[in-house]
């Protein structure tokens, strides 16, 4: 994994590293006061501690709700390409999904809805369905019409008309999605998890600020930002091995 | 083998597109009459814009006619167009293949679509790469194919529902004339040989001289300038007509030496 990684990348970090740990060295005589920047020891400290269930919670909260998500967003795009006029309400809804805040969402999550659970993924999939929505929405759109003349001349049924042609025509623009979605899934579920859980990498964070823990809440970034990567590096493969016919 | 048992039957038809950007309307066709015989191999030519593609789209039942009718044993492709399923397929002038789809399942699309036993789905395509020496290539993509090659694919995705009748709409037209020629033969020889009604649009001349049992020339609006029955001609006028047809799609008029 790390030997894959650019020898740029390495020294970027390594840098940054040395940085921080000189910066975490001066801080006392600069007038920082000493918790501000702790040094590297006190991180590994922290990550020592990190605890993997809050991590499988949020990794199963962020993958439920991304499979839901989709789910959902794929369904509603089919609506919306097989009938011009639910296309024509459902449009600007979505459009305005899309444009309320993260935060507006977690309100309103939290004065509707009592399980917490529900209220997280909730807001998860109000932000992630609609990037699959208009993401699919727009690829089947752009699926040749040659193909789909062809295929129609066939004679398919609709069920075969998505399952043939369409699904596999999209999939490229799908793992486009997912990456961008899941980007998206991860740094929400921590705010989301803010607010009432009592699991969750979220939960954890909160708990270092009222600690005053800064090597804290670097340990847990630190572990989300990586899980994020592995996450990506799992997708690429996926894609290489789905998109073998393209190469 | 399930040979072309009906008759196409093409009375009054018209069909008018209104242009979504100009608003104008553009007949691609009207009044159109014509009879086609099961099993018969027609060659349909006429210059570029005068309705050929468009006539196809209506025998397939895309586009819905805007007067007249299209009527094969009794249905119409546009109206009973799940009656039609596995009866008609076409080939176009681009392969068309899907390329995230290997050759041999390419070939087993139709297949699919018309509810084949996966079994046997299998069995017929290769059987049908076979038949256009592709089974060295099943499991390629198009993409690793020659254009020629992918041609073939095509050809074999359309003859494995073993269509009653076959649309060609210049299927030969992109490719070099060596493999042109070769696709056009092995295209003839298994229409008659599975007893298809087979259409073939083509802006070559030669071409349609050299498949058709009949020549029909269109003009402006799929206006019917000719039809001629090739059995009528003696080979030796074969130069004759050809003059004859090239004149006729020039003048936009039937030359008098059609009758
Ligand atoms: N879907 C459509 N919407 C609007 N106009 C159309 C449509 N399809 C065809 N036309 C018009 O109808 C006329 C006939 O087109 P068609 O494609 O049938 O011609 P063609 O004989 O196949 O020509 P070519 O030899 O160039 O392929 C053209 O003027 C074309 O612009
Ligand atoms: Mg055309």
């Amino acid at each position: 994994m790390i030997s894959s990684l650019p020898r740029e990348t390495i020294i970027s970090i390594v840098l940054f590293a040395v940085a921080w740990q000189i910066m975490s060295y001066l801080a006392p005589s600069l007038g920082i006061p000493a918790f501000a920047i702790p040094g590297l020891g006190r991180i590994a400290q922290s990550l020592a501690k990190i605890t993997p269930l809050d991590v499988a919670v949020t990794l199963g909260r962020v993958l439920l709700s991304l499979v839901v998500s989709f789910v959902i967003g794929l369904l509603v795009a089919m609506l919306m390409y097989l009938s011009e006029s639910i296309e024509k309400y459902l449009r600007p809804m979505v459009r305005i999904l899309m444009a309320v805040p993260v935060v507006s969402w977690i309100l309103f999550a939290v004065l509707w809805f009592k399980g917490v659970e529900f209220r997280i993924v909730f807001v998860l999939v109000v932000v992630c369905a609609p990037v699959f929505t208009v993401d699919a929405l727009d690829n089947m759109r752009e699926v040749s019409r040659d193909l789909k003349q062809m295929i129609r001349s066939f004679r398919p049924t609709p069920f075969q008309f998505f399952h043939k042609l369409m699904l596999p025509a999209i999939t490229p623009g799908i793992i486009t999605s997912w990456k961008i979605t899941l980007s998206l899934a991860i740094r929400v579920v921590t705010i989301a998890e803010l607010v009432g859980a009592v699991t969750g990498i979220g939960h954890q964070l909160s708990v270092a600020q009222e600690l005053f823990s800064v090597a804290d809440v670097f340990a847990w970034t630190l572990v989300l930002v990586v899980l994020l990567f592995l996450l990506e590096a799992l997708l690429v493969r996926l894609e290489t091995r789905v998109l073998r016919w393209r190469a | 083998m399930t040979a072309a048992s009906a008759p196409i039957e093409i009375a009054g038809l018209r069909k008018v597109f209104r242009q979504t950007t100009s608003g104008q309307s553009i007949t691609a066709i009207d009044q159109l009459s014509l009879r086609i015989e099961p099993g018969e191999l027609i060659a349909i030519v006429g210059k570029t814009g005068c309705g050929k593609s468009t006539l196809f789209d209506l025998l397939i039942g895309l586009e819905h006619p805007t007067a007249g009718s299209i009527t094969i044993g009794g249905k119409t492709p546009y109206d009973d167009f799940n009656a039609f399923r596995g009866k008609i397929a076409t080939i176009f002038q681009q392969d068309r293949l899907f390329p995230w789809r290997s050759a041999l399942d390419n070939v087993k699309l139709p297949l699919e679509l018309i509810g084949i036993a996966e079994d046997i789905q299998h069995e017929r395509a290769m059987t049908w790469l076979k038949r256009l020496g592709l089974e060295k290539f099943a499991n390629a993509y198009p993409r690793e194919l020659s254009g020629g090659m992918r041609q073939r694919v095509a050809i074999a995705r359309a003859f494995a529902v073993q269509p009653e009748i076959l649309l060609a709409d210049e299927s030969f037209s992109a490719l070099d004339e060596v493999t042109a020629n070769e696709l056009r033969k092995t295209f003839v020889e298994l229409a008659r040989e599975f007893k298809s009604t087979a259409i073939l649009i083509t802006h070559q001349l030669e071409e349609a001289m050299a498949v058709g049992d009949r020549i029909v020339v269109f003009g402006k609006s799929a206006a019917l300038l000719a039809d001629v029955r090739m059995a009528d001609w003696d080979r030796a006028d074969y130069a004759l007509l050809r003059e004859a047809i090239q004149n006729t799609l020039q003048a936009n008029a039937p030359d008098a030496r059609l009758k």
